[in-house]
């Protein structure tokens, strides 16, 4: 009988103050063993203000066809993607609360539960993502991960009585408890490789001073592993760590650009002064962290519900939300589209990198389960039915992807949400406002 | 949509019928939004229980027939409701009552009756629809009213919180089904046994049932069909009524008599059961066991309030469509004579 010691799946490399996850390596599996299946991903990218329908939603269905002026950037991940019509989120109408949409749809995106209107007493549900994390999250280093782009504060009234921690966070632990999006790659960086926590401050600045490379502290670690690997798990570890590398390279270069951006200004450590490359920083970390198996479950806010951020990189020097309270305008709903465009621009750019990443007979995009979407269809009208929502991979073989599903009208997204959980290994019986789970996605 | 601080709007009457099968239905809906006109109610859900998109689109007809003024293209705009509609996977057949008024067409050979049902998906979520107009509503101000099997009902009760919500949000639950005296079992019933078992076992609120045996109570009229229906030359109901027996006939009208008591309780136009239980047997049969603490009545008929009640139907049935005002909005005129009026202007230098 011919046996070997596997590696083990949460291996790290080791060094002062600092440890690096893997990624998926054959020597983690067994010696003739069945092929490793990799793990599945689920996660949840937001934007805010509704989207701009006209150009989102395409007439046909069934197959993908030509995709609409939004979705265009994603043109060459088609068939990676499942478009979805007529999700409503109930929860996230007035019902009896009076104004406030967008601190509803926010907070009831992945709770499915309408949020309790107030500044102070703030009350909603635990949203899907944490569900699935309290259940497989000791899997990982991380059993989930927060992220966004724009700061944003957690207390006060962000919406007609609506406290910000509804508009300003995706991630519930419990019902009074969100998890706020770490905004900063270089706050982010340091969860996901740096210890900081054994860091005295002077090694910090010192390892901040010298500039080194995380990937320097463990450079013995590195060395003892690639003495056992073969020679795919070579250079599937050199690609990893080149990518992390790519990051610091990134991370440095953002903090000086701010410096020559606006050096009279007071901005975040580390925050890109360019949303894109704000956005690829960040995703490329959420990648590694995907890659190397350190969470399996996250929650993207693009900008907070609400925001009126304005655009001008690609000349637009209106707020968001004003922008989307168009009245009809021509003018103004083409700066719209605009910003929706970029967003989805962005979103392609990740997908690429996703896709580009191996993973056992498929890609990271294979494996993964990617909500993008809205907690308003058109944010003229703050409606809440027939919400703009895609989701991007298989599921790790599970959904067929290349088509559109229009299901019934009032159709919850929690019936979507609920059959995702399946996929995740948790099963429960209903979430949120479910009545089922939406047919047509799984293969079988 | 509801706002707080502002008043408790009119009860709100969630429908749920196999629109088509039978003309009183149609009626009933009629009468239903007649008395919206007459802000007495709003009607706030429709759910067909009947699995065909002609069903769906009567309803979606009719609700924009009374929610806006008719052209001669019959081009109403205004509010639509997602009608939901029971998906089984087998499309029951359709009737005339569905095909007249869907068929007719303008001079340019469009459709008369303009609505947006081509397809399943153009239908919403039975469950959905019902559970989700019950969040919209003040507590105790919705009345539900079924006129076919209680199979969506008895579904939406299923849902975790079902119960409690309806208990929360629901005066009573009006049922146009059922026999309460000789006579065969009733076919709403009979069209789903255990939807209805259910139903009747479970649900948290006062229920009163309008028994099959109502059905020749004080009947529409035919006589007054035309006379009634004349200001309008395209009205969908009119059309269904046309196409769903010889003329001149009377119509059955067990539907409208649950629909009247139960937007007007105490008018006194019906006598109520004692208090009871109403359970349904194998065979569909429904039987009522008195019972102090029973939370079930049926209606049983009055007589004496026979033409009264006949009047009120032709009334409300036939009753112009009121375009719904924005409730919280007042009247421009009313806004404009609320403003100062600018004062003459003065010469100046002013006199001395």
């Amino acid at each position: 009988m011919i046996t070997r010691k596997a590696l083990p799946r949460r291996t790290f490399l080791r060094g002062l103050g600092a440890a690096v996850g893997l990624p998926f390596l054959d020597a983690m599996a067994p010696a003739l063993s069945a092929a490793p299946k990799a793990p599945v991903r689920m996660a949840f990218v937001y934007v805010p203000n509704g989207i701009d329908m006209r150009h989102w939603n395409p007439e046909w269905e069934g197959p993908m066809q030509e995709l609409p002026r939004i979705l265009k950037p994603l043109e060459q991940f088609k068939s990676d993607i499942t478009l979805f019509g007529n999700l409503t989120h109930n929860n996230g109408r007035a019902l009896l609360d009076g104004a406030g949409d967008h601190g509803r749809c926010c907070g009831a995106y992945l709770t499915g539960v309408q949020p309790r209107k107030s500044a102070v007493d703030i009350k909603v549900g635990i949203s899907c993502d944490q569900i699935v994390a309290n259940e497989i999250g000791h899997l990982t280093r991380f059993p989930s991960l927060e992220v966004g782009l724009e700061d944003a504060r957690q207390a006060g009234d962000c919406d007609s009585g609506y406290s910000c921690a509804y508009t300003n966070n995706l991630a519930w632990r419990s019902e009074k408890q969100p998890l706020p999006p770490v905004l900063d790659p270089r706050a982010l960086f340091e969860r996901l490789f740096g210890t900081g926590a054994n860091l005295t401050p002077e090694e910090r600045a010192r390892q901040t001073k010298f500039r080194r490379s995380i990937l320097d502290f463990v450079s013995e670690d590195t060395k003892r592993l690639q003495l056992n690997l073969g020679p795919t798990d070579k250079r599937k570890l050199d690609e990893y760590l080149s990518s992390i590398r790519e990051i610091e390279r990134q991370l440095q270069k953002a903090e000086t650009d701010n410096a020559q951006v606006d050096p009279g200004m007071p901005k975040p450590y580390g925050v890109p002064a360019d949303f894109a490359e704000h956005f690829r920083l960040m995703t490329n970390m959420i990648t590694v962290a995907f890659q190397a198996d350190m969470t399996r479950v996250l929650t993207f806010l693009v900008t907070r519900e609400g925001t009126s951020r304005p655009y001008r990189e690609i000349g637009i020097p209106d707020g968001h939300h004003p922008l989307t309270h168009h009245r009809n305008d021509p003018a103004l709903m083409e700066k719209v589209a605009q910003i929706n465009t970029y967003h989805t621009t962005q979103l392609a750019g990740w997908f690429e990198k996703l896709k580009s990443t191996k993973e056992g007979d498929g890609s990271l995009l294979d494996n993964s389960m990617i909500v993008y979407g809205a907690g308003l269809s058109d944010g003229n009208r703050h409606t809440h039915e027939d919400l703009p929502t895609l989701i991007a991979g298989r599921a790790g073989g599970a959904f067929k992807g290349g088509r559109r599903i229009v299901y019934r009208k009032e159709t919850p997204m929690c019936n979507l949400f609920l059959t995702m959980m399946d996929r995740m290994g948790v099963h429960a019986e209903h979430f949120g406002d479910s009545t089922g789970r939406v047919d047509g996605l799984n293969l079988s | 949509m509801q706002f707080p601080g502002m008043g408790r709007p009119q009860v709100g009457f969630i429908i749920d019928a196999d629109l088509g099968n039978s003309i009183d239905d149609v009626l009933a809906l009629a009468l239903l939004y007649g008395l919206e006109g007459k802000n007495e109610c709003r009607v706030v859900a429709t759910v067909t229980s009947k699995s065909n998109f002609q069903s769906a689109a009567l309803f979606e007809v009719i609700g924009r027939f009374y929610a806006g003024a008719v052209s001669a293209a019959f081009a109403a705009v205004g509010r639509t409701l997602p009608v939901g509609m029971t998906g089984n996977g087998k499309s029951s057949p359709s009737t005339p009552i569905l095909d007249a008024p869907l068929a007719r067409k303008t001079p340019e050979n469009t459709p008369l009756y303009v609505h947006g049902i081509e397809s399943f998906n153009d239908t919403a979520d039975p469950l959905a629809v019902l559970r989700n107009a019950l969040t919209a509503q003040h507590d105790q101000n919705a009345i539900v009213f079924l006129a076919g099997p209680a199979t969506n009902l008895a579904k939406m009760l299923e849902l975790p919180g079902a119960v409690d919500l309806v208990a929360a949000k629901v005066r009573y639950l009006v049922v146009s089904a059922g026999r309460f005296g000789a006579g065969d079992n009733d076919p709403q019933i009979v069209a789903d046994i255990p939807a209805a078992q259910k139903l009747f076992a479970n649900w948290p609120t006062p229920v009163i049932a309008a028994g099959a045996e109502l059905s020749s109570f004080a009947p529409f009229p035919g006589a007054l069909v035309d006379p009634n229906f004349a200001w309008s030359k395209a009205h969908p109901v009119l059309d269904a009524y046309l196409a769903a027996g010889k003329m001149p006939y009377d119509a059955p009208t067990t539907a409208m008599h649950a629909a009247l008591y139960a937007a007007r309780p105490k008018a006194d136009l019906y006598k109520l059961s004692s208090s009871g239980t109403i359970t349904v047997d194998a065979n569909g049969r429904t039987a009522f066991t008195p019972a102090a603490n029973g939370k079930h009545n049926y209606l049983i008929a009055d007589p004496a309030q026979a033409e009264t009640i006949t009047k009120i139907f032709v009334e409300l049935a036939s009753a112009k469509p009121v375009p719904r005002q924005p409730r919280f909005r007042r009247p421009q005129a009313d806004v404009d004579a609320a403003k100062p009026k600018p004062e003459p202007a003065k010469p100046y230098p002013p006199k001395p």
